[in-house]
């Protein structure tokens, strides 16, 4: 950063403040005056947010493939159903077991990526992602196989509302978090990896060793998520975590933009509330205005948009929606533009 | 155990024919095409379609490669060419993002319902192999997969063209100096691949119990890779003695009992086998020694 200082004026700080309450009441007040069914949908988007992030862990910061993640997000739902359910413990409890299991199972297959990688390494991603689809999730003993788990919500956050503020304040944990990881030396040491592993290791970054922690990160993150997402649901089925939902996952990081955490949380919050906008938007009935197109269902929306976004982005917009939101996240922090190319991280020199 | 062995035989064969089309791609232009096996889907709609208004199988089974091929070149041109100089894994996530906008639109026109396709050769069990009958349909995957296994061996080692693409996987720029067009060779490995991808989903798609969205994508892609990396992914024969191999082992977890407790054990041991593969011989069974030291890649 060049020291000059930021030049604001009383109307700019005015209007900087307007954007930041108008954001504020959009995220923290808005919901209140919505229905617990709606609320429900917007903690989904407040949680796919979180496993964006946690993606953005492995894809942007890490540069491993993730396309089994369904199988992170869904070891994580339904060891919490596990915990809360068959062994009736809390809440905290079960989160904290909830987070080691994710850990655990992310460490192991960041074990596998030490030796495999690049495009093998996300086959076996993809492969492992359908394992435990179609094997682990049906094991009855553990996750109540067809039936699936119940995961009522924690008492203290029985209501909608209330739960929706949970998985926000988890949000705020996750970004934080995040944010020292990008901030720190092993943020600095994953750069290095991610552009070159071997010169990054010449220099002195253990590439074991952050490559494993970020695994484990993303493999929290994820598990985290699960475990909200079946308390929002109030139950797991192994059917919930298919192929599809890797890919809308990677889809939805990708739109959002690697490595700009404002992005993936847009581009995740936009993903989980495609089918509910388009259905509030009845965008239904203008698809079906198009002669011999038959209606298009609301959840499929995000598998028939989602992938056009996708290639939208990536062959012309590859910042994605952070690249878009960069000069407005400046404009609010009232810093001066940035001389180095898009996309370029700020090293700091700690 | 002999049936489980010719089951595996001939559903590992359905696998072959997928993997046969990812290893040409692969070998021609270093991609992992994940939407391979949705062509051989679209072809099944295709074929189906056809079939359901009255057009006659064959001539349904051709109006089911020229949709495989259509999507083919559509994948070709708007999504391989513009991001051919890109990091391959931007490709791979690319066409995966095919793969699940294929799969999202079958689920919307077909309105989530299972289909079912009659047989080419109609009849069952003529031939009995260790007293189990093998149908026309499975022998005559059989046949289509050994025949172009070799034709396409032959295609590469001794045709100017198959030359030319090895060529261009090797050495891109050494081979363009050389007056060969990449692009047209680009157009048309993706345009073979697919009519692979078609006959592997037309041939396999009568013995299911019916198909649905994402067909092949989910029934046989993630065994046609590991076929695939078994055969060393660059290597024809390979990946047809790849599917053989991953067809029998599923065969075998599903047949038993030591399995019998694990659900969806065939992709238990699929995943075991690709892991182990690639950890302990990477470059497969029949691969050559220089597929196995790819380097590193610069990530998404």
């Amino acid at each position: 950063m060049n020291g000059a200082p930021p030049t604001t004026s009383a109307g700019g700080r005015a209007a900087r403040g307007a954007v930041v309450a108008g954001l504020a009441g959009l995220v923290l007040v808005f919901p209140l005056t919505r229905s617990g069914i709606e609320v429900n949908v917007y903690t989904e988007a407040v949680i796919y947010a979180i496993i964006g992030l946690s993606l953005n862990v492995l894809v942007g910061y890490a540069g491993q493939i993730s396309l089994g993640h369904q199988a992170f997000v869904g070891i994580g739902a339904f060891t919490a159903a596990y915990v809360t359910t068959v062994h009736e413990q809390n809440f905290v409890a079960a989160i904290g077991v909830t987070m080691l299991v994710g850990a655990a199972q992310a460490l192991l297959l960041g074990l596998v990526s030490l030796r495999i990688t690049g495009l093998y390494f996300a086959l076996v991603t993809l492969t492992y992602g359908t394992m435990a689809e179609s094997s682990l999730f049906n094991i009855t003993s553990l996750t109540g196989g067809a039936a699936g788990q119940a995961a009522p919500k924690p008492a203290a956050f029985a209501s909608d509302h209330r739960y929706y503020f949970l998985c926000l304040a988890f949000l705020a944990v996750v970004l934080y978090v995040d944010w020292r990881l990008t901030a720190t030396k092993a943020g600095r040491a994953l750069l290095a990896i991610r552009q070159d592993r071997r010169v990054a290791a010449s220099f002195g970054a253990d590439l074991k060793r952050y490559t494993l922690i970020a695994f484990m990160v993303s493999g929290v993150f994820a598990s985290v998520a699960g475990a909200l997402l079946a308390y929002n649901t109030g139950s797991v089925v192994a059917g919930q975590f298919t192929f599809q939902l890797a890919l809308v996952f990677v889809i939805m990081t990708v739109v959002g933009g690697l490595r700009s955490r404002a992005g993936v949380v847009v581009g995740s919050a936009f993903f989980a509330l495609t089918g509910f906008l388009f259905d509030k938007l009845h965008l239904a009935s203008a698809v079906s205005a198009i002669p011999l197109l038959p209606d298009l269902p609301a959840d499929l929306a995000p598998l028939v948009l989602g992938p056009l976004l996708l290639l939208f982005t990536l062959t012309r917009h590859p910042g994605g929606f952070g690249e878009l939101l960069r000069p407005i996240g400046r404009w609010l922090r009232a810093a001066p533009p940035a001389d180095r190319p898009a996309g370029a991280r700020v090293e700091s020199h700690a | 155990m002999g049936q489980a062995l010719i089951i595996g035989i001939v559903a590992g064969s359905g696998y072959g024919l997928i993997a046969l089309g990812l290893v040409l791609v692969y070998k021609s232009s270093g991609i992992f095409n994940f939407a391979q096996g949705e062509f051989g889907t679209i072809a099944v709609y295709a074929l189906w379609g056809a079939h359901s208004v009255g057009v006659p199988y064959g001539l349904a089974m051709l109006a089911g490669l020229a949709a495989a091929l259509a999507s083919g070149l559509a994948t070709e041109r708007f999504v391989v060419r513009p991001l051919f100089a890109a990091p391959r894994v931007t490709l791979l996530v690319a066409t995966a993002g095919v793969s699940l906008l294929a799969i999202g639109t079958e689920e919307w026109l077909g309105k989530g319902q299972l289909r079912f396709l009659p047989p080419a050769l109609g009849r069952l069990g003529r031939v009995s192999v260790f007293g189990f009958a093998v149908s026309d349909q499975r022998l005559l995957i059989l046949a289509t997969l050994a025949a172009l296994a070799l034709a396409g061996t032959w295609f590469f080692a001794r045709t100017d063209l198959g030359l030319a693409i090895l060529g261009l996987s090797q050495n891109p720029l050494a081979t363009e100096l050389m007056g060969i067009s990449a692009e047209r060779l680009s157009r048309f490995t993706w345009g073979v691949a697919a009519i692979l991808g078609g006959l592997g989903g037309i041939l396999s798609a009568p013995l299911a119990s019916g198909f649905g969205a994402g067909f092949v994508t989910l029934s046989a892609l993630i065994p046609a890779f590991t076929a695939a990396v078994l055969g060393g992914m660059t290597s024809l024969p390979g990946a047809f003695v790849g599917g053989v191999v991953v067809g029998v082992a599923e065969s075998v977890a599903v047949t038993y009992s030591v399995f019998h407790h694990v659900p969806g054990a065939p992709s238990v041991m699929v995943f075991a086998l690709l892991v182990t593969t690639l950890a302990v011989r990477p470059r497969g069974l029949l691969g050559s020694r220089s597929a196995a030291g790819a380097p590193a890649e610069p990530s998404l």
